[in-house]
Protein backbone atom coordinates (compact mmCIF):
# COMPACT_ATOMS: atom_id res chain seq x y z
CA UNK A 1 0.00 0.00 0.00
CA UNK A 2 3.01 2.24 0.82
CA UNK A 3 4.81 1.44 -1.91
CA UNK A 4 1.90 2.02 -4.30
CA UNK A 5 1.53 5.56 -2.64
CA UNK A 6 5.04 6.20 -3.30
CA UNK A 7 5.01 5.18 -6.96
CA UNK A 8 1.58 7.48 -7.90
CA UNK A 9 3.37 10.08 -5.79
CA UNK A 10 6.81 9.95 -8.48
CA UNK A 11 4.87 9.40 -10.97
CA UNK A 12 2.36 12.78 -10.13
CA UNK A 13 5.80 14.46 -10.09
CA UNK A 14 7.46 13.21 -13.32
CA UNK A 15 4.39 14.24 -15.00
CA UNK A 16 4.48 17.76 -13.79
CA UNK A 17 8.09 17.97 -14.63
CA UNK A 18 7.61 16.74 -17.79
CA UNK A 19 4.55 18.70 -18.38
CA UNK A 20 6.79 22.29 -16.94
CA UNK A 21 9.59 20.86 -20.24
CA UNK A 22 6.49 20.28 -22.77
CA UNK A 23 4.96 23.61 -22.04
CA UNK A 24 7.96 25.40 -22.09
CA UNK A 25 9.14 23.84 -25.38
CA UNK A 26 6.10 23.99 -27.39
CA UNK A 27 5.33 27.70 -25.83
CA UNK A 28 8.72 29.17 -26.01
CA UNK A 29 8.84 32.73 -28.22
CA UNK A 30 5.40 31.76 -29.60
CA UNK A 31 3.47 34.60 -28.10
CA UNK A 32 0.31 34.30 -26.67
CA UNK A 33 -1.63 30.77 -27.24
CA UNK A 34 -5.07 29.43 -27.17
CA UNK A 35 -4.77 28.68 -23.39
CA UNK A 36 -3.48 32.13 -22.34
CA UNK A 37 -6.31 34.19 -24.44
CA UNK A 38 -8.78 31.91 -22.55
CA UNK A 39 -7.25 32.53 -19.16
CA UNK A 40 -7.05 36.25 -20.06
CA UNK A 41 -10.45 36.88 -21.43
CA UNK A 42 -11.52 35.35 -17.82
CA UNK A 43 -9.46 37.38 -15.38
CA UNK A 44 -8.70 40.64 -17.35
CA UNK A 45 -11.53 42.15 -16.04
CA UNK A 46 -11.20 40.65 -12.69
CA UNK A 47 -7.57 41.96 -12.41
CA UNK A 48 -8.84 46.14 -13.81
CA UNK A 49 -11.45 46.23 -10.94
CA UNK A 50 -8.36 44.68 -8.12
CA UNK A 51 -6.04 47.33 -10.27
CA UNK A 52 -8.70 49.63 -9.25
CA UNK A 53 -10.06 48.78 -5.55
CA UNK A 54 -6.12 48.51 -4.95
CA UNK A 55 -4.84 51.82 -6.45
CA UNK A 56 -4.66 53.53 -3.12
CA UNK A 57 -2.95 50.87 -0.90
CA UNK A 58 -0.65 50.68 -3.80
CA UNK A 59 -0.33 54.19 -3.64
CA UNK A 60 0.16 54.59 0.36
CA UNK A 61 3.03 52.09 -0.29
CA UNK A 62 5.01 53.72 -2.93
CA UNK A 63 4.69 57.19 -1.19
CA UNK A 64 6.25 55.68 1.84
CA UNK A 65 8.89 53.61 -0.20
CA UNK A 66 9.80 57.59 -1.62
CA UNK A 67 9.41 59.29 0.89
CA UNK A 68 12.28 57.40 2.65
CA UNK A 69 14.11 57.40 -0.78
CA UNK A 70 13.61 61.35 -0.83
CA UNK A 71 15.80 61.58 2.40
CA UNK A 72 18.80 59.45 1.37
CA UNK A 73 19.00 61.82 -2.18
CA UNK A 74 18.34 65.62 -0.39
CA UNK A 75 22.08 65.83 0.33
CA UNK A 76 22.76 64.67 -3.29
CA UNK A 77 20.06 67.06 -4.75
CA UNK A 78 21.87 69.80 -2.69
CA UNK A 79 25.19 69.17 -4.69
CA UNK A 80 23.38 69.13 -7.97
CA UNK A 81 21.21 71.99 -7.14
CA UNK A 82 24.54 73.86 -6.63
CA UNK A 83 25.63 72.18 -10.51
CA UNK A 84 22.67 73.34 -12.34
CA UNK A 85 22.27 77.01 -10.78
CA UNK A 86 25.56 77.46 -12.38
CA UNK A 87 24.48 75.67 -15.55
CA UNK A 88 22.14 77.85 -15.36
CA UNK A 89 23.61 80.93 -16.67
CA UNK A 90 25.20 78.85 -20.01
CA UNK A 91 21.75 77.62 -20.44
CA UNK A 92 19.97 81.05 -21.35
CA UNK A 93 22.90 80.79 -24.38
CA UNK A 94 21.81 77.71 -25.45
CA UNK A 95 18.22 78.30 -25.06
CA UNK A 96 17.94 79.03 -28.85
CA UNK A 97 19.87 76.56 -29.78
CA UNK A 98 17.83 74.45 -27.57
CA UNK A 99 14.78 75.27 -29.40
CA UNK A 100 16.36 74.40 -33.10
CA UNK A 101 17.04 71.13 -31.66
CA UNK A 102 13.25 71.06 -30.02
CA UNK A 103 12.22 71.14 -33.82
CA UNK A 104 14.93 68.98 -35.29
CA UNK A 105 13.89 66.23 -33.13
CA UNK A 106 10.40 67.20 -33.05
CA UNK A 107 10.23 65.74 -29.81
CA UNK A 108 6.87 65.44 -28.79
CA UNK A 109 5.93 66.15 -25.01
CA UNK A 110 2.76 67.37 -25.47
CA UNK A 111 1.03 64.19 -26.58
CA UNK A 112 0.87 64.76 -30.80
CA UNK A 113 1.15 61.64 -32.17
CA UNK A 114 3.92 60.47 -35.29
CA UNK A 115 1.52 60.75 -38.60
CA UNK A 116 0.30 57.71 -39.56
CA UNK A 117 -0.05 55.86 -35.64
CA UNK A 118 -3.19 55.78 -34.27
CA UNK A 119 -2.60 56.38 -30.49
CA UNK A 120 -5.10 53.57 -27.95
CA UNK A 121 -4.66 54.43 -24.15
CA UNK A 122 -4.80 51.71 -21.51
CA UNK A 123 -3.73 51.06 -18.12
CA UNK A 124 -1.05 48.69 -16.74
CA UNK A 125 -3.39 46.00 -14.99
CA UNK A 126 -0.47 43.50 -13.44
CA UNK A 127 3.82 42.86 -13.59
CA UNK A 128 5.51 40.40 -13.55
CA UNK A 129 7.20 39.54 -10.43
CA UNK A 130 10.30 38.41 -10.51
CA UNK A 131 13.38 40.65 -10.96
CA UNK A 132 14.50 38.69 -14.21
CA UNK A 133 11.34 40.25 -16.25
CA UNK A 134 10.35 43.89 -16.51
CA UNK A 135 7.10 42.47 -18.85
CA UNK A 136 3.76 44.63 -18.07
CA UNK A 137 -0.11 43.77 -18.80
CA UNK A 138 -2.24 46.46 -20.06
CA UNK A 139 -6.19 46.13 -20.11
CA UNK A 140 -5.93 46.64 -24.52
CA UNK A 141 -5.65 43.40 -26.58
CA UNK A 142 -6.64 42.71 -29.97
CA UNK A 143 -10.55 44.11 -29.73
CA UNK A 144 -8.62 47.70 -29.35
CA UNK A 145 -6.39 47.18 -32.92
CA UNK A 146 -3.50 46.40 -30.92
CA UNK A 147 -1.23 44.26 -32.61
CA UNK A 148 2.24 42.81 -31.76
CA UNK A 149 5.24 44.91 -31.96
CA UNK A 150 3.14 48.24 -31.71
CA UNK A 151 5.28 50.58 -29.61
CA UNK A 152 3.80 51.78 -26.01
CA UNK A 153 4.73 55.30 -24.78
CA UNK A 154 3.73 57.54 -21.68
CA UNK A 155 4.41 61.02 -21.36
CA UNK A 156 7.65 60.65 -20.87
CA UNK A 157 8.58 58.91 -22.93
CA UNK A 158 9.12 55.35 -24.93
CA UNK A 159 7.95 52.41 -22.55
CA UNK A 160 8.81 48.96 -24.61
CA UNK A 161 6.62 47.35 -27.56
CA UNK A 162 3.90 45.15 -27.12
CA UNK A 163 5.24 41.21 -27.48
CA UNK A 164 1.72 39.40 -26.80
CA UNK A 165 -1.54 39.99 -27.36
CA UNK A 166 -4.81 38.42 -26.43
CA UNK A 167 -8.48 39.52 -26.54
CA UNK A 168 -8.94 41.92 -23.79
CA UNK A 169 -5.23 42.05 -22.89
CA UNK A 170 -1.49 42.51 -23.87
CA UNK A 171 1.52 41.71 -22.72
CA UNK A 172 4.15 44.74 -22.76
CA UNK A 173 7.97 44.27 -22.71
CA UNK A 174 9.24 46.88 -21.64
CA UNK A 175 12.62 48.81 -22.42
CA UNK A 176 14.72 47.37 -19.87
CA UNK A 177 13.19 43.84 -20.31
CA UNK A 178 15.69 41.41 -21.42
CA UNK A 179 14.15 40.63 -24.71
CA UNK A 180 14.51 44.84 -25.94
CA UNK A 181 16.18 45.96 -28.62
CA UNK A 182 15.95 49.65 -29.46
CA UNK A 183 17.52 51.62 -32.18
CA UNK A 184 18.46 55.10 -31.08
CA UNK A 185 19.96 58.17 -31.69
CA UNK A 186 21.74 60.58 -29.63
CA UNK A 187 20.76 64.02 -30.37
CA UNK A 188 22.41 66.58 -30.94
CA UNK A 189 25.31 64.84 -32.15
CA UNK A 190 23.35 61.82 -34.39
CA UNK A 191 25.08 59.04 -33.68
CA UNK A 192 23.39 56.06 -33.82
CA UNK A 193 23.45 52.50 -31.08
CA UNK A 194 21.23 50.56 -29.96
CA UNK A 195 19.17 50.80 -26.40
CA UNK A 196 19.83 47.49 -24.64
CA UNK A 197 18.61 46.79 -20.88
CA UNK A 198 20.98 46.30 -18.04
CA UNK A 199 18.63 43.18 -16.40
CA UNK A 200 17.92 44.14 -13.06
CA UNK A 201 17.99 47.84 -13.26
CA UNK A 202 15.03 49.66 -14.94
CA UNK A 203 16.51 52.72 -14.03
CA UNK A 204 19.86 52.27 -16.23
CA UNK A 205 20.20 51.05 -19.71
CA UNK A 206 22.72 50.95 -22.13
CA UNK A 207 23.12 52.59 -25.73
CA UNK A 208 25.38 49.86 -27.54
CA UNK A 209 26.98 49.58 -30.59
CA UNK A 210 28.50 53.34 -31.05
CA UNK A 211 30.39 55.22 -33.12
CA UNK A 212 33.66 55.17 -31.37
CA UNK A 213 34.90 58.04 -33.40
CA UNK A 214 32.18 60.76 -32.10
CA UNK A 215 31.39 61.59 -28.74
CA UNK A 216 28.53 61.25 -26.81
CA UNK A 217 28.50 63.49 -23.63
CA UNK A 218 26.37 63.02 -20.28
CA UNK A 219 22.94 64.69 -20.45
CA UNK A 220 22.48 64.86 -23.94
CA UNK A 221 18.79 63.00 -24.95
CA UNK A 222 18.20 59.97 -27.08
CA UNK A 223 15.83 59.34 -29.22
CA UNK A 224 14.35 56.48 -31.62
CA UNK A 225 16.26 56.62 -34.47
CA UNK A 226 12.84 55.05 -36.71
CA UNK A 227 14.84 53.91 -40.02
CA UNK A 228 13.09 52.61 -42.40
CA UNK A 229 14.48 50.40 -45.70
CA UNK A 230 13.07 49.37 -48.51
CA UNK A 231 11.59 46.41 -47.43
CA UNK A 232 12.07 46.54 -43.29
CA UNK A 233 11.68 49.24 -41.25
CA UNK A 234 12.34 49.94 -37.22
CA UNK A 235 9.47 49.12 -34.63
CA UNK A 236 9.71 52.47 -33.60
CA UNK A 237 8.46 55.97 -35.47
CA UNK A 238 11.36 58.11 -35.62
CA UNK A 239 12.02 60.90 -32.65
CA UNK A 240 10.19 59.53 -29.66
CA UNK A 241 12.08 60.08 -26.66
CA UNK A 242 14.00 57.39 -24.82
CA UNK A 243 15.83 58.79 -21.94
CA UNK A 244 19.28 60.85 -21.31
CA UNK A 245 22.80 59.75 -21.18
CA UNK A 246 24.17 59.53 -17.66
CA UNK A 247 27.52 58.26 -17.85
CA UNK A 248 29.34 58.99 -21.03
CA UNK A 249 33.29 57.60 -19.91
CA UNK A 250 35.60 58.07 -22.81
CA UNK A 251 37.23 54.68 -22.06
CA UNK A 252 33.71 53.00 -22.42
CA UNK A 253 33.03 54.53 -25.66
CA UNK A 254 36.11 53.65 -27.13
CA UNK A 255 36.73 50.20 -25.54
CA UNK A 256 33.07 49.42 -25.21
CA UNK A 257 31.03 51.42 -27.75
CA UNK A 258 28.72 51.89 -24.93
CA UNK A 259 27.11 54.69 -22.79
CA UNK A 260 24.75 54.37 -19.98
CA UNK A 261 21.30 55.99 -20.52
CA UNK A 262 18.23 56.98 -17.71
CA UNK A 263 14.88 56.22 -19.31
CA UNK A 264 12.49 59.42 -19.37
CA UNK A 265 9.79 56.90 -18.15
CA UNK A 266 9.80 56.07 -14.61
CA UNK A 267 9.46 52.53 -15.45
CA UNK A 268 9.07 50.67 -12.36
CA UNK A 269 5.51 52.86 -11.17
CA UNK A 270 3.93 52.67 -14.95
CA UNK A 271 0.33 53.15 -15.09
CA UNK A 272 -1.35 55.00 -17.69
CA UNK A 273 0.39 54.16 -21.07
CA UNK A 274 -0.70 54.45 -24.72
CA UNK A 275 -0.41 52.19 -27.93
CA UNK A 276 0.81 53.63 -31.52
CA UNK A 277 -1.65 51.42 -33.28
CA UNK A 278 -1.10 51.07 -37.12
CA UNK A 279 2.16 52.31 -37.99
CA UNK A 280 4.16 51.40 -40.74
CA UNK A 281 5.33 47.40 -40.70
CA UNK A 282 6.97 47.41 -43.91
CA UNK B 1 -3.23 16.54 3.63
CA UNK B 2 -6.66 15.30 3.14
CA UNK B 3 -8.26 16.79 0.27
CA UNK B 4 -11.59 16.81 0.37
CA UNK B 5 -13.93 19.11 -2.14
CA UNK B 6 -14.25 21.70 0.68
CA UNK B 7 -11.04 22.17 0.60
CA UNK B 8 -10.25 21.66 -2.47
CA UNK B 9 -12.66 25.01 -3.36
CA UNK B 10 -10.57 26.95 -0.63
CA UNK B 11 -7.66 25.89 -1.81
CA UNK B 12 -8.16 27.03 -5.32
CA UNK B 13 -9.79 30.08 -4.66
CA UNK B 14 -6.81 30.94 -2.20
CA UNK B 15 -3.92 30.01 -5.25
CA UNK B 16 -6.90 32.71 -7.35
CA UNK B 17 -6.75 35.83 -4.79
CA UNK B 18 -2.90 35.01 -4.27
CA UNK B 19 -2.05 35.09 -7.71
CA UNK B 20 -4.32 38.83 -8.70
CA UNK B 21 -3.02 40.08 -5.01
CA UNK B 22 0.39 39.69 -6.48
CA UNK B 23 -0.05 40.82 -10.01
CA UNK B 24 -2.32 43.96 -9.14
CA UNK B 25 -0.54 45.02 -5.84
CA UNK B 26 2.41 43.44 -4.55
CA UNK B 27 4.59 43.43 -8.22
CA UNK B 28 3.49 47.51 -8.59
CA UNK B 29 4.70 48.59 -5.07
CA UNK B 30 7.91 49.08 -4.73
CA UNK B 31 9.73 49.09 -0.85
CA UNK B 32 13.53 49.80 -1.27
CA UNK B 33 14.03 49.34 -4.48
CA UNK B 34 11.92 46.23 -5.31
CA UNK B 35 8.49 44.30 -5.30
CA UNK B 36 7.59 41.50 -2.47
CA UNK B 37 6.85 38.16 -4.25
CA UNK B 38 4.39 36.75 -2.21
CA UNK B 39 3.91 33.63 -4.56
CA UNK B 40 6.90 31.25 -3.50
CA UNK B 41 6.37 32.17 0.13
CA UNK B 42 2.79 31.04 -0.63
CA UNK B 43 3.89 27.25 -1.94
CA UNK B 44 6.84 27.15 0.66
CA UNK B 45 3.64 27.83 3.50
CA UNK B 46 1.42 24.79 1.04
CA UNK B 47 4.53 22.18 0.72
CA UNK B 48 5.23 22.80 4.23
CA UNK B 49 1.38 22.28 4.97
CA UNK B 50 0.17 19.60 2.85
CA UNK B 51 3.89 17.22 1.60
CA UNK B 52 5.92 17.07 -0.98
CA UNK B 53 2.60 16.59 -3.55
CA UNK B 54 0.42 19.16 -2.28
CA UNK B 55 3.55 21.48 -2.52
CA UNK B 56 4.46 20.45 -5.74
CA UNK B 57 0.90 20.65 -7.47
CA UNK B 58 -0.01 23.68 -6.25
CA UNK B 59 3.35 25.45 -7.25
CA UNK B 60 2.53 24.05 -11.11
CA UNK B 61 -0.58 25.60 -10.58
CA UNK B 62 0.43 29.13 -9.54
CA UNK B 63 3.10 28.94 -11.82
CA UNK B 64 0.98 28.25 -14.48
CA UNK B 65 -1.37 30.68 -13.97
CA UNK B 66 1.09 33.45 -13.74
CA UNK B 67 2.49 32.53 -16.73
CA UNK B 68 -1.18 32.54 -18.46
CA UNK B 69 -2.09 35.55 -17.01
CA UNK B 70 1.69 37.62 -17.77
CA UNK B 71 0.96 35.75 -21.37
CA UNK B 72 5.22 34.79 -20.86
CA UNK B 73 6.03 31.20 -22.34
CA UNK B 74 4.61 28.11 -20.50
CA UNK B 75 5.89 25.86 -18.34
CA UNK B 76 8.72 28.11 -16.97
CA UNK B 77 7.08 29.34 -13.70
CA UNK B 78 5.40 26.23 -13.00
CA UNK B 79 8.83 24.42 -13.07
CA UNK B 80 10.41 26.62 -10.50
CA UNK B 81 7.31 27.13 -8.34
CA UNK B 82 6.77 23.37 -8.87
CA UNK B 83 10.49 22.97 -7.30
CA UNK B 84 10.00 25.48 -4.40
CA UNK B 85 6.89 23.25 -3.48
CA UNK B 86 8.44 19.88 -3.83
CA UNK B 87 11.47 21.21 -1.23
CA UNK B 88 9.11 22.73 1.47
CA UNK B 89 7.23 19.73 0.84
CA UNK B 90 10.35 17.29 1.67
CA UNK B 91 11.76 19.33 4.65
CA UNK B 92 8.09 18.92 6.25
CA UNK B 93 8.28 15.16 5.34
CA UNK B 94 12.03 14.93 6.44
CA UNK B 95 12.41 17.13 9.47
CA UNK B 96 9.97 18.29 12.31
CA UNK B 97 9.10 21.61 12.19
CA UNK B 98 10.39 22.65 16.13
CA UNK B 99 10.69 26.31 16.14
CA UNK B 100 8.46 29.04 15.00
CA UNK B 101 11.23 30.40 12.76
CA UNK B 102 11.55 28.01 10.32
CA UNK B 103 8.42 28.70 8.11
CA UNK B 104 9.82 32.11 7.60
CA UNK B 105 13.26 31.44 7.41
CA UNK B 106 12.26 28.14 4.82
CA UNK B 107 9.92 30.93 3.01
CA UNK B 108 13.06 33.20 2.95
CA UNK B 109 15.69 30.69 1.85
CA UNK B 110 13.38 29.07 -0.74
CA UNK B 111 11.96 32.49 -2.36
CA UNK B 112 15.88 33.10 -3.41
CA UNK B 113 16.03 29.96 -4.64
CA UNK B 114 13.03 30.15 -6.53
CA UNK B 115 14.48 34.03 -7.88
CA UNK B 116 17.75 32.42 -8.85
CA UNK B 117 15.67 29.42 -10.71
CA UNK B 118 13.82 32.08 -12.71
CA UNK B 119 17.13 33.81 -13.65
CA UNK B 120 18.86 30.24 -14.05
CA UNK B 121 15.57 29.51 -16.69
CA UNK B 122 16.54 33.23 -18.31
CA UNK B 123 19.99 32.51 -18.63
CA UNK B 124 19.39 29.56 -20.20
CA UNK B 125 16.32 30.62 -22.70
CA UNK B 126 19.10 33.25 -23.79
CA UNK B 127 19.21 36.84 -22.28
CA UNK B 128 21.18 38.88 -24.68
CA UNK B 129 22.20 42.08 -22.33
CA UNK B 130 24.07 42.81 -19.33
CA UNK B 131 22.84 41.58 -16.16
CA UNK B 132 23.18 44.42 -13.23
CA UNK B 133 23.70 43.66 -10.17
CA UNK B 134 21.42 44.84 -8.50
CA UNK B 135 19.10 42.06 -9.54
CA UNK B 136 21.73 40.05 -6.51
CA UNK B 137 20.48 43.21 -3.81
CA UNK B 138 16.94 42.89 -5.53
CA UNK B 139 16.62 38.90 -5.00
CA UNK B 140 17.85 39.29 -1.11
CA UNK B 141 15.63 42.01 -0.06
CA UNK B 142 12.91 39.61 -1.81
CA UNK B 143 14.29 37.18 -0.02
CA UNK B 144 13.54 38.98 3.58
CA UNK B 145 10.26 40.70 2.37
CA UNK B 146 9.42 36.91 2.05
CA UNK B 147 10.82 36.26 5.96
CA UNK B 148 8.38 38.78 6.71
CA UNK B 149 5.33 37.64 4.52
CA UNK B 150 6.02 33.73 5.56
CA UNK B 151 5.05 33.69 8.64
CA UNK B 152 1.26 35.25 8.62
CA UNK B 153 1.12 33.46 5.22
CA UNK B 154 1.88 30.09 6.97
CA UNK B 155 -0.54 30.94 10.43
CA UNK B 156 -3.51 32.23 8.12
CA UNK B 157 -2.63 28.90 5.49
CA UNK B 158 -2.85 26.72 8.81
CA UNK B 159 -6.04 27.80 9.93
CA UNK B 160 -8.00 28.08 6.98
CA UNK B 161 -6.98 24.49 6.04
CA UNK B 162 -6.77 23.15 9.67
CA UNK B 163 -9.25 20.24 8.86
CA UNK B 164 -7.51 18.88 6.03
CA UNK B 165 -4.28 18.45 7.94
CA UNK B 166 -3.45 15.14 8.97
CA UNK B 167 -0.65 15.94 11.65
CA UNK B 168 -2.14 19.42 13.32
CA UNK B 169 -2.84 18.31 16.87
CA UNK B 170 -6.94 19.29 18.53
CA UNK B 171 -7.26 21.94 20.42
CA UNK B 172 -8.61 21.49 23.97
CA UNK B 173 -11.25 24.36 24.70
CA UNK B 174 -13.62 24.21 27.20
CA UNK B 175 -14.03 22.82 31.10
CA UNK B 176 -11.14 20.74 31.88
CA UNK B 177 -11.68 16.87 32.85
CA UNK B 178 -12.70 16.48 36.62
CA UNK B 179 -10.55 13.19 38.09
CA UNK B 180 -12.84 11.26 39.96
CA UNK B 181 -12.19 10.89 43.49
CA UNK B 182 -9.84 13.92 43.77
Amino acid sequence: MYRKQVRRRRAVLALLIVGSFALLTITYGQGSNGVQRGVSAIFSPVQSIADQALKPARDLVNWFDKTFDARGKEARLQDELEVARRQAVGAKAALAENAQLTKLLELDRGGAIPSGYEPVTGRVIARAPSVWFSDVTIDLGSGDGVKVDDPVVNGDGLVGTVSAVTGGSSQVALIADNSSAVSAKVVPVGVQGVVKPNVGDPGDLILDFLDSTKHVRKAQAVVTAGWRGQDIASRFPPNIPIGEVTQASLFEQEAQQQVHIRPYADLVNLDVVQVLTGGWRG
Amino acid sequence: MILTPKILVRLVALVLLAVILQLSFFSRVTLFGTSPDLLPALVVALGLLGGTMTGAVSGFAIGFLLDCLLIQPLGGGSLVLLATGYLAGLFRERFEIHSPLVPPLLCMALTLFAELGFGALSLMLGIDATVSTLVVRDMLIQSIFAFFLGWPIYLGLRRLLRPALVEEPTVRRGRRPTVLGA
